[in-house]
């Protein structure tokens, strides 16, 4: 047990690495210039491509700082790596000495590390003294859990502390936050950051127009004219008694039947779907935190087939502590794999089988129908063999189909799991909608839970404490719901017209630029190949062209945050006014054209030099 | 019925019988839920200190997660509860037998004025920026208009930031999220009882944080000049004890204007209990969500965000809410003032889950930015209403020759009813709790707050005239009756539904 435990602290010691690594590469502009000449725009270019302007500041000793800064952690690494081999070389058939041995190599590996840490942490104090970063660092040992991380931390509190303080108090070895609470920080600043830097830089026409332009989150902003004109009509505004007061945690009853009949009749439900099933809380990711608590214990975990949105590696990590593995699935077509990144139950059996070898505890299946990233939509057949998969091994299945709506090429026919007429397991099947992206109004913060299972409808009402709704915003949403007119015949006609035209526009350009994609109907993205950009084709080098279209002020969302296997894919959302996805769009042309000269040049210099 | 499985219970028998006697539906407290659940957790000493609930509830037939369990327990007593009251709720119309609720902490004197600025144009604006994902944090409008608001309702004497708020859905979920942030799994905040029950579910759901309680008596003795005083001695003695236990405690939590005793803190114990904490090297979350309903000025309320210098502002944290102050629980709005951007960095992490919609903000930071309106129409107004509301309760009680706690202050009055329990047990204080219920109004009674005495009861007065009325008619009824009933002999059970 011991030295499982070894083994999962220095994997997640080895994560804070790369996340400090990642930091390090945007706060260390001096050293990467050096190493990559790119961030020159080209002058000829019509449209401004802004670059990164953090570039110069404050060298000096701070430099120093960075640089020892980013040894360290690279000895860090080395060392974690090191004592990996050492302590999982074998791991059956161990003799009581061998045991001890390993034991005895865990304490030495304890001591380095904390080590390590300590002077990880002084040299960030130092690093960021004179540098406003938002985000705390974190010292490996705070990443740790139970009684080793407790002692770390007690044998920080001696008196042998460096006499510093001042420093240390600016910086998180202060230990004022817990260390779940330096997890989270420090696992959300570090996927964060990107989306932190263009909230503070948005694009706009006239106001910041070197800004970021943003197709890397999910948004449809396409309808939003329609969305304002339908939100400010008068019967929107309505403040009763009830809606000012404590809710019915579950979500107010009227709420709850209205998404019940809009259920019923976009999921073409068999029967009536009963309010009673229905939890109403501010969003899906609230949802899919609170099913996480509740169907699993800390440690526990959910197959996932990959690629897959990456707000369930979040909202599975945050509070509820739940593993999330991956099916791994590939692009490439074989015999059993007809499609691109194909599901197939083989895959869930080998992956599921493969984790209960590593003595995982799996408690579930999650599916997003119609796919994010993919823009897959499953066929019925295909939904019920997942399904029944699920029955076989006693698997809950969680289905986001928060894109329920979003399937604009009218060929293709979306299945909601609500539509089947009898589940496989209608206990443990639970579906998860909100109005975030069929709507188009993320800041609305609405998810619902339909569950047959009133066991996991009441223990995710416990929660709605926590993640209610304003009854003012229940208001709105049971009107919006209830106003099947203008869905009908106004809002989802618009809306799959103008989602069918940016995605035939950003389809047509990157078959001009001669980019393979993923040619899908549903969703507000395309699932994008530049592997041909990346030479070697690594998730580093992916990585570099991810960070050379944030320097151009483009954010996407590369496939490594989807857990693809592959590295080189890319999620482009097309969901964007025609105007600033041009604008988008020439950037991107722009920063592929950079990549390729920059190849060119390499390959020519490498030639020269033999 | 929640199924405690008997074999696997630390105190079976207390906990079967309190599950059974609270289950048909102590939830009427505040928030209905909340203090409801906290009638649950104090029956079993293992959430309040050491011992881990969760072993308790290891049936195999459910397909919930072992918390999955403990957590669907919390739930399931507090809809008993819930339910009960739901389905009986007075009406004036539809309903005029229906139970009374003078439990929940709501303030429904003002609805008139809110209804009237809520509805006004300014409160209807859309615009894109409001409908898309935004800045977890809050958008900084309202932490601008919030920060704007705290410095002059605090009266702090240097401005305070927009950049050490943060914006969450209502107060639960800033007690949630510090308590994860600030708070291994099993360790402990301290907390003077009686207090508002529900922090107990909200520091235990997503964090597993438990609460250790400094018990405070009513009796005046040595050197306390009031009943359930705070002193730094009882809380050397209550922080001692939990690390005797094994527990580690990380912090304070601190409610002022007090809840359920309508006190408040004067700015000189404030320093005592801060400087406390400094010594420990403990966080202090002070729940300031009642603030503006100090009604009585002679009080002289003092925020902690008003102090001069606070001993440990990095670990010093302030929540406020318009829950109260505003008369809108519904509404879901909280904040988070913290000067230690690490907390307020880790907090913000959290805030996906904990969202608020983008129309709220903009009605939000509309609303606080209403001086005007605040100051001369509603916060005069509601004071008013709050006062006379008060006098004719405290009037009532007087007459019935009740002992009461209430310094102006709060929505609510701390009942003495300890001369009506025939025995001085919690048992006899359910008794007389269900008596209230079965003649239709609803009361909280002292153990959902923790308080270690049997026979207090919170009332909550700020309810309309003729609802407040025919409740304290009926009140008074059961007291009446029940004195009566005292000098004959135990009550009986036929009495119990």
């Amino acid at each position: 047990m011991e030295k499982f435990g070894a083994h999962r602290a220095w994997t997640r010691g080895r994560e804070t690495a790369s996340v400090l690594a990642l930091f390090l590469v945007g706060s260390s502009q001096p050293s990467e210039d050096s190493k990559t000449p790119w961030n020159m725009s080209d002058p000829s270019d019509a449209a401004p491509t802004p670059c990164d302007q953090t570039s110069d500041a404050g060298l000096g000793d701070r430099e120093i700082s960075v640089h020892l800064l980013e040894m360290m952690l690279n000895l860090q690494q080395i060392v974690g790596d090191h004592f990996t081999r050492l302590t999982t070389r074998r791991r059956q058939g161990l003799s009581l000495e061998e045991e001890k041995h390993i034991q005895v190599i865990c304490e030495q590996e304890d001591v380095i590390n904390h080590t390590m840490c300590q002077i990880i942490s002084l040299l960030w104090s130092e690093a960021t003294v004179d540098q406003k970063l938002e985000e705390p660092l974190l010292s490996r040992n705070s990443r740790r859990d139970g009684q080793r991380a407790r002692e770390a931390q007690e044998a920080s509190r001696q008196p042998d502390r460096p006499a510093r303080q001042s420093d240390f108090e600016a910086s998180f070895v202060t230990h004022v936050l817990s260390n779940r609470g330096v997890d989270i920080s420090v696992f959300y600043q570090s996927h964060f950051q990107d989306y932190n830097a263009y909230q503070r830089d948005k694009y706009h026409e006239e106001k910041n127009p070197l800004g970021f332009l943003n197709l890397g989150i999910s948004e449809n902003k396409l309808c939003t004219d329609l969305m304002t004109q339908r939100l400010c009509r008068n019967d929107m505004n309505c403040i009763e008694k009830d809606l000012l007061q404590y809710p019915d945690w579950r979500g107010q009853p009227f709420l709850r039947e209205e998404v019940a009949w809009f259920l019923t009749y976009y999921c073409k439900a068999p029967t009536r779907l009963d309010p009673e099933n229905v939890v109403v809380l501010n969003g899906c990711c609230s949802i899919f935190s609170a099913l996480a608590m509740v169907l699993c214990d800390p440690g526990e975990a959910f197959l996932v087939p990959a690629p897959f949105y990456g707000g369930f590696a979040f909202s599975s990590r945050l509070y509820a502590k739940v593993e999330l593995i991956p099916v791994h699935l590939e692009s490439e077509i074989t015999d059993d794999n007809t499609q691109p990144f194909q599901l197939t139950v083989d895959k869930l059996e080998k992956a599921l089988l493969e984790a209960r070898q590593k003595e995982k505890k799996v408690r579930g299946l999650v599916l997003t129908n119609p796919q994010n990233p993919l823009g897959d939509v499953y066929s019925r057949d295909s939904l019920m063999e997942y399904l029944e998969f699920a029955t076989r091994h006693n698997l809950h299945v969680i289905i986001d189909e928060i894109y329920m709506l979003s399937v604009f090429d009218e060929s293709i026919t979306f299945h909601s799991v609500l539509s089947i007429e009898s589940l496989p397991d209608p206990k443990r099947t639970h579906v998860i909608w909100g109005t975030s992206k069929d709507f188009g109004i993320s800041g609305f913060r609405f998810g619902a839970l339909y569950t047959h299972n009133r066991e996991v409808a009441s223990a995710v009402s416990a929660f709605g404490y926590l993640h209610s709704i304003s009854g003012v915003t229940q208001y709105k949403l049971c009107r919006l719901l209830q106003d099947r007119e203008w869905i009908d015949k106004v809002y989802l006609p618009a809306n799959h017209s103008r989602l069918r035209a940016a995605h035939k526009y950003i389809t047509k350009k990157l078959r001009a630029l001669k980019i393979p994609f993923l040619e899908r109907g549903s969703g507000l993205y395309v699932w994008v190949d530049l592997r041909s950009y990346l030479a070697p084709c690594t998730f580093e080098e992916e990585l570099i062209l991810h960070r050379r279209f944030l320097d151009n002020k483009l954010m996407l969302s590369c496939g490594k945050s989807y857990m693809c296997k592959e590295p080189g894919w890319f999620r482009v959302i097309f969901a964007e006014n025609p105007l600033r996805l041009k604008l988008a769009m020439r950037r991107f042309s722009h920063v592929l054209k950079e990549q390729k000269y920059d190849w060119m040049v390499k390959q020519l210099e490498d030639a020269l030099q033999e | 019925m929640f199924p405690l499985p008997q074999t696997e219970c630390r105190e079976p028998a207390a906990c079967l019988s309190s599950a059974s006697a609270l289950a048909v539906g102590p939830g009427f407290q505040d928030d209905v839920e909340g203090e409801c659940s906290r009638i649950a957790a104090a029956q079993r000493p293992e959430l309040c200190g050491v011992g881990e609930p969760v072993a308790m509830f290891s049936s195999d037939s459910s397909c919930l997660s072992s918390r999955g369990r403990v957590i669907k327990w919390f739930w399931d007593l507090a809809e008993e509860g819930y339910r009960t009251y739901h389905t009986d709720a007075y009406d004036e119309d539809k309903n005029p037998s229906g139970i009374i609720n003078l439990g929940t902490s709501e303030n429904k004197l003002c609805f008139d004025l809110l209804s009237r600025r809520l509805t006004q144009s300014d409160m209807l604006w859309v615009e894109p920026s409001l409908l898309q994902y935004p800045d977890w944090r809050g958008h900084l409008f309202l932490r601008e208009e919030v920060a704007k608001f705290l410095s002059f309702y605090c009266k702090s004497p240097a401005p305070l930031k927009p950049e050490n708020v943060v914006v969450l859905n209502g107060c639960a979920s800033v007690f949630s999220a510090l308590a994860t942030v600030l708070c291994e799994v099993g360790e402990a905040f301290l907390i003077p009882t009686p207090y508002y029950g529900a922090i107990t579910q909200h520091v235990y759901l997503y964090g597993n944080v438990r609460l250790a309680y400094v018990y405070l008596d009513s009796e005046v003795t040595g050197l306390d000049t009031r009943p359930f005083q705070l002193t730094v001695a009882k809380l050397e003695k209550a922080l001692q004890g939990a690390n005797s236990e094994g527990v580690k405690v990380k912090g304070l939590i601190l409610i002022n204007p007090q809840n359920p005793l309508g006190d408040i803190y004067s700015p000189g114990e404030l320093q005592e209990f801060l400087g406390f904490a400094k010594r420990h090297k403990l966080h202090v979350i002070v729940d300031e969500v009642y603030m503006l309903s100090v009604f009585e000025a002679s009080l002289g309320y003092r925020s902690v965000l008003s102090l001069d210098r606070l001993p440990d502002p990095q670990r010093t944290h302030v929540l406020w809410a318009t829950s109260k102050d505003f008369g809108m629980s519904g509404l879901r709005f909280g904040t988070l003032y913290t000067e230690n951007q690490e907390v307020a960095t880790a907090v913000a992490s959290l805030c996906r889950y904990h969202g608020l919609s983008g129309l709220v903000q903009y009605q939000m930071a509309q609303l606080l930015r209403d001086r005007d309106w605040i100051n001369q129409v509603y916060l005069v107004e509601n004071h008013a209403r709050l006062k006379a509301a008060h006098a004719y309760v405290s009037a009532e009680l007087r007459a019935l020759g009740i002992p009461f706690l209430s310094r102006g202050a709060g929505f609510f009055i701390w009942l003495d009813l300890r001369k009506y329990l025939s025995e001085d047990t919690f048992e006899e204080e359910m008794q007389l709790w269900r008596r209230f219920l079965d003649n239709k109004v609803l009361l909280s009674f002292g153990k959902a707050f923790e308080c270690k005495e049997p026979g207090w009861f919170r009332l909550v007065f700020s309810d309309k005239p003729h609802r407040l009325r025919l409740g304290m008619q009926r009140v008074r009824q059961v007291l009446e009756g029940k004195s009566q009933l005292a000098e004959e002999g135990p009550p009986c059970q036929a009495q119990r539904r």
